[in-house]
């Protein structure tokens, strides 16, 4: 009689347990689910804000026409009307853009090879944490050393020939000089993980068939690992596009210096869409407000097309 | 048959084969030689460049770090509260980041089944990951300072750092989930405990080298992190800056530096603020390195517990 009630209560306890668990278990699957989802809402509440407020200044005032076609960028219209000419600053952006990657890239690539193929022990070890430590540096920390080392040296250097001698120094050679410092470290490891998923089977068949060592890197690892060392690339033009501190500290400038076709302009205080929304935006209101926020949305969207760009390139490798 | 073809003609024609082979060796190796030294000298000009960086950081910020007034709540020249700043921020930040990154890599480890959902999750952190800084802090400030009523905060700026961290925690976090092996699911499983309670009890102490690898690699970029907070968390303290409250503004080291550089060069005279941005930024390498090399003992430790137990 009493050994019957406790196997029966037992029972109803073990029940118990069991739909307690299962509904903790359904509770805790819907709260991960909930967070899961939560960065796919954030990706899309940043293109729908940003874009929403940028586009409403095509709306909001009518000036705002000339966008992709002036270099004249004063939407508070200090000087009659307002303008909105985006022009100087998406060039600042795509000049110093192209003109870091272009520099950064032969560099990450040659070291990238070297600390896969051809390092010793030893100094990987060394090199490793290096590379860690500057992926996360502060781009502040760049900027300000730039411009107490870098600026000066480059006002030294050419600042006798520029137009106007005492403000000269800072502009987009100093820009792109940070930018390949932070871009750098970025190229370096996400090609060291591109030539890394090459399978040491086409090393050792090429070594096989009696390449030299270069032979083998030259004809063997690089080209299978082409589509990782192209993404790496692309992800590192991302970044430059974005970065906005370090460069602002180093532009300086308000508008585009007023000859562009000499190679003296990477010399003169000049903009970019970053620094001009760093420096203006916390002011801004009305329908200027949008027109950064409009200038936020282009970095946006050129931002999303690289990504698009490595994620196709990262579709078509063959190892992954 | 081929005994018509005379002896030296046989004979020279080998001596050419061998010397043109011997030649394309010797090529072969002079560019072998010449690729690999270029490789060389290319890695000890990008490295000396990068260690003349740290080490010119540092030792133009070494008087300072050594000065306790540097350390001070006031004075043109402390950075006391900023020091505190970064700090709450850094804990602030994880506080919030930590629990959403960890639960949605767990349910796209273990439960999500592959699909429309989980391609959609992984695109989303990707273009996240790439969306510029400077975009987060317009958003955070548009939805966390406007649209929450959060205004200029702590809470909006550790909300505008938890966008930015996610999708990096995120695929840590999942890899590190992955990594553990079936088996030990499969056991858990077999002896009858729900999911969560196999999650819970067996996934998670093993994946705790990975996670703690996530919470390091986020610490240090929320430390560097600026762009995102100056519209967010604004460049200015208030007077009494050593509270917990979220809701009032304040700068952080990274700030601080970039302030007194740029838009804030006329409330610091220029002497001041190099001072305050040689300190800061040496401040940041130091706390940068210890974060680095104590992470990398800790990871060795818990692997050296997990595997031993």
């Amino acid at each position: 009689m009493n050994g019957d009630d406790e196997k029966y209560s037992r029972k109803d306890c073990l029940v118990a347990n069991t739909q307690s668990s299962r509904l903790a278990d359904q509770t805790a699957r819907v709260v991960f689910l909930i967070c899961a989802i939560l960065i796919v809402a954030i990706i899309i509440g940043i293109f729908l804000f940003v874009g929403i407020n940028g586009l409403r200044v095509f709306g909001e005032d009518p000036h705002a026409r000339n966008m992709f076609t002036s270099t004249n960028w004063d939407p508070d219209g200090a000087n009659g009307d307002p303008s909105y000419g985006a022009l100087g600053f998406i060039l600042g952006s795509v000049v110093t853009t192209v003109l870091s990657v272009i520099i950064a890239t032969p560099l990450a690539w040659g070291m990238a090879l070297f600390m896969t193929e051809v390092t010793p022990r030893w100094l990987e070890n060394i090199l490793r944490p290096l590379l860690e430590i500057f992926t996360g540096m502060p781009s502040v920390v760049i900027g300000f050393l730039a411009l107490i080392v870098l600026v000066p040296f480059i006002k030294k250097v050419v600042g006798p020939h520029t137009p106007n001698p005492a403000t000269s120094g800072v502009g987009w050679a100093a820009a792109t000089i940070v930018l390949v410092v932070m871009i750098l470290p970025t190229i370096i490891s996400l090609s060291i993980d591109a030539i890394r998923t090459v399978p040491g089977s086409v090393r050792e068949a090429s070594l096989a068939l009696g390449s030299t060592r270069w032979q083998m890197m030259k004809n063997a690892v690089i080209p299978a690992a082409t589509t990782g060392l192209a993404t790496a690339v692309v992800l590192g033009m991302a970044r430059a596009i974005g970065e906005a501190l370090a460069v602002s500290m180093v532009l300086q400038g308000t508008t585009l210096p007023s000859k562009i076709l000499t190679p003296l302009v990477f010399f003169q205080p000049n903009v970019n869409i970053t620094q001009a929304i760093v420096f203006y935006f916390p002011e801004a209101s009305g329908p200027s407000r949008d027109a950064y926020f409009m200038l936020g949305f282009i970095l946006l969207a050129i931002s999303f097309l690289f990504i698009c760009v490595s994620r196709y390139l990262a579709s078509r490798s063959v190892y992954k | 048959m081929s005994t018509q073809i005379s002896q030296p003609a046989l004979q020279r024609e080998s001596e050419q084969r061998v010397a043109s082979l011997e030649r394309l060796v010797r090529r072969l190796h002079l560019n072998n030689g010449i690729a690999i030294s270029v490789l060389w000298i290319l890695m000890i000009i990008v490295s000396l460049f990068f260690l003349a960086i740290i080490v010119q950081l540092l030792v133009q910020g070494f008087p300072y770090l050594i000065n306790p007034a540097f350390y001070g709540a006031d004075g043109e020249g402390a950075v006391g509260p900023q020091l505190f700043n970064t700090l709450y921020m850094l804990i602030l930040s994880e506080i919030i980041l930590l629990p959403i990154s960890l639960a949605a890599a767990i349910y796209l480890v273990e439960y999500a089944r592959q699909g429309p959902l989980v391609t959609a999750i992984h695109f989303a952190a990707e273009t996240l990951a790439g969306v510029p800084s400077i975009v987060l802090g317009l958003f955070g400030a548009l939805v966390f300072g406007s649209y929450f009523h959060f205004g200029i905060s702590r809470l909006a700026g550790a909300l505008t750092l938890l966008c930015l961290n996610l999708p990096l925690v995120l695929r840590i976090f999942e890899d590190a989930l992955t990594a553990v092996p079936r088996d030990l699911r499969e056991g858990s499983l077999a002896l009858g405990s729900t999911k969560w309670h196999m999650v819970r009890s067996v996934v998670l102490p093993s994946a705790l080298p990975g996670i703690v690898t996530g919470i390091v690699l986020s610490a240090g970029k929320i430390i560097a992190e600026a762009a995102a907070l100056i519209f967010t968390m604004g460049a200015n303290n208030p007077s009494d800056v050593f509270t917990l409250n979220p809701f009032i503004g304040s700068d952080t080291l990274t700030i601080r530096i970039w302030f007194v550089q740029t838009v804030g060069s006329g409330t610091v005279p220029a002497p001041a603020a190099n001072a305050v941005a040689a300190g800061a930024s040496a401040l940041l390498i130091v706390i940068l390195l210890v974060i680095n090399f104590s992470a990398r003992a800790i990871g060795r430790l818990i692997q050296r517990r997990v595997t031993a137990a």
